[in-house]
């Protein structure tokens, strides 16, 4: 098991970062996102809080030094260079908190990361003023972001394995395993996954760290109005990169 | 907007995506937490996406990745 932890504070108030959120994509650092839904919304009823689900389709492959500690045919099938993120978040626009969770749903038998972020309006001193509109024009307000990212790497152990040889008959299974497996030990192999994930996840954050500011920009500039605009620009980019790709 | 899985929902989830940003930015981050605006366009788009996900056999999928969050989920409340 791996962490990764980083804090951040944005120059912009809570309601408006929070509204980012829900609008990051497309942005121009996330060429890596297709799609995005929403499973399911809710304000719960007892304590005004707003659940969302998410699922979002990005364009994602098991990183080269990962792929080549597998034993062959393992990353194959998953491998197709796309994956689904599951995100949750809850927002407390009183408390001025919002709480997040990301997860990935597919390889998660070889490496399972879960990214938590929690974000925080600097000045809580007063509820009321927090609720006086979105004040995105407010300068004075900060909110800050603690993220944290959480990686288990599972090979050798479980779910994958036992998945594995359900598929496949005994024999064709097992040799291979056992000569990769005895040659590098499973801990090993499982350090070095969590590793790979962790310094992608750096530059992950990072990334995901501009693509919000320049949200909040637009947001600061142009209003809603601001945002939907730069995002059609993106979507057309993304489809131009697409068309490229195609060709 | 971001667009949809199901390209077939593109519309209807613009279309609620745009009521929702609305809602959530004039209303619920002002304390009008208990107004429901955008309720039948978000049916809406959840009929279409939920038949999409169906298709392409998602729907399982998704119902085990909730299910093995629910603990996470649980730990939330706790705290807050």
């Amino acid at each position: 098991m791996k962490f990764f932890e980083n804090k951040f504070t944005y120059d912009y108030s809570f309601p408006a970062v929070s509204l980012a959120y829900f609008l990051r994509y497309p942005n121009p650092y996330s060429r890596h996102v297709l799609t995005t839904d929403v499973i399911d919304r809710y304000v719960d009823p007892s304590t005004q809080r707003l659940h969302t689900t998410r699922l979002h389709l990005k364009k994602s492959k098991i990183p080269a030094g990962i792929l080549k500690l597998l034993p062959k045919g393992m990353g194959g099938s998953d491998n197709s260079g796309q994956s689904y993120i599951l995100e949750t978040t809850i927002v407390d626009p009183r408390e001025g908190w919002m709480e997040t969770e990301s997860r990935n749903m597919e390889w998660t038998g070889i490496l399972s990361v879960v990214e938590k972020q929690r974000y925080q309006r600097l000045h809580a001193d007063n509820d009321v003023r927090a609720l006086d509109g979105l004040s995105i024009d407010q300068r004075a307000e900060q909110t800050t972001v603690r993220t944290t990212v959480t990686f288990k790497s599972r090979l050798g152990q479980g779910k994958l394995l036992g998945r594995k040889k359900a598929d496949h008959t005994e024999g064709e299974d097992e040799a291979p395993k056992k000569g990769f497996f005895s040659s590098l030990s499973t801990a090993g192999i499982q350090r070095t996954i969590e590793l790979i994930g962790v310094s992608r996840t750096r530059d992950a954050v990072l990334k995901s760290k501009e693509g919000m500011n320049v949200v909040l920009e637009r947001l600061r500039s142009g209003g809603i109005v601001g945002v939907l605009e730069g995002m059609r620009r993106d979507r057309e980019a993304l489809g131009l990169d697409k068309a490229l790709a195609r060709v | 907007m971001a667009a949809s899985i199901a390209p077939e929902c593109n519309e209807t989830k613009e279309q609620y995506d745009t009521c929702f940003l609305k809602w959530y930015s004039e209303k619920y981050l002002r304390g009008n937490t208990k107004s429901n605006d955008c309720d039948e366009l978000f049916s809406k788009y959840k009929t279409c996406l939920h038949k999409a996900l169906k298709e392409k056999g998602m729907d399982s999928m998704l119902d085990d990745a909730r299910k093995s969050s629910s603990e996470t989920d649980a730990e939330f409340l706790k705290k807050s």
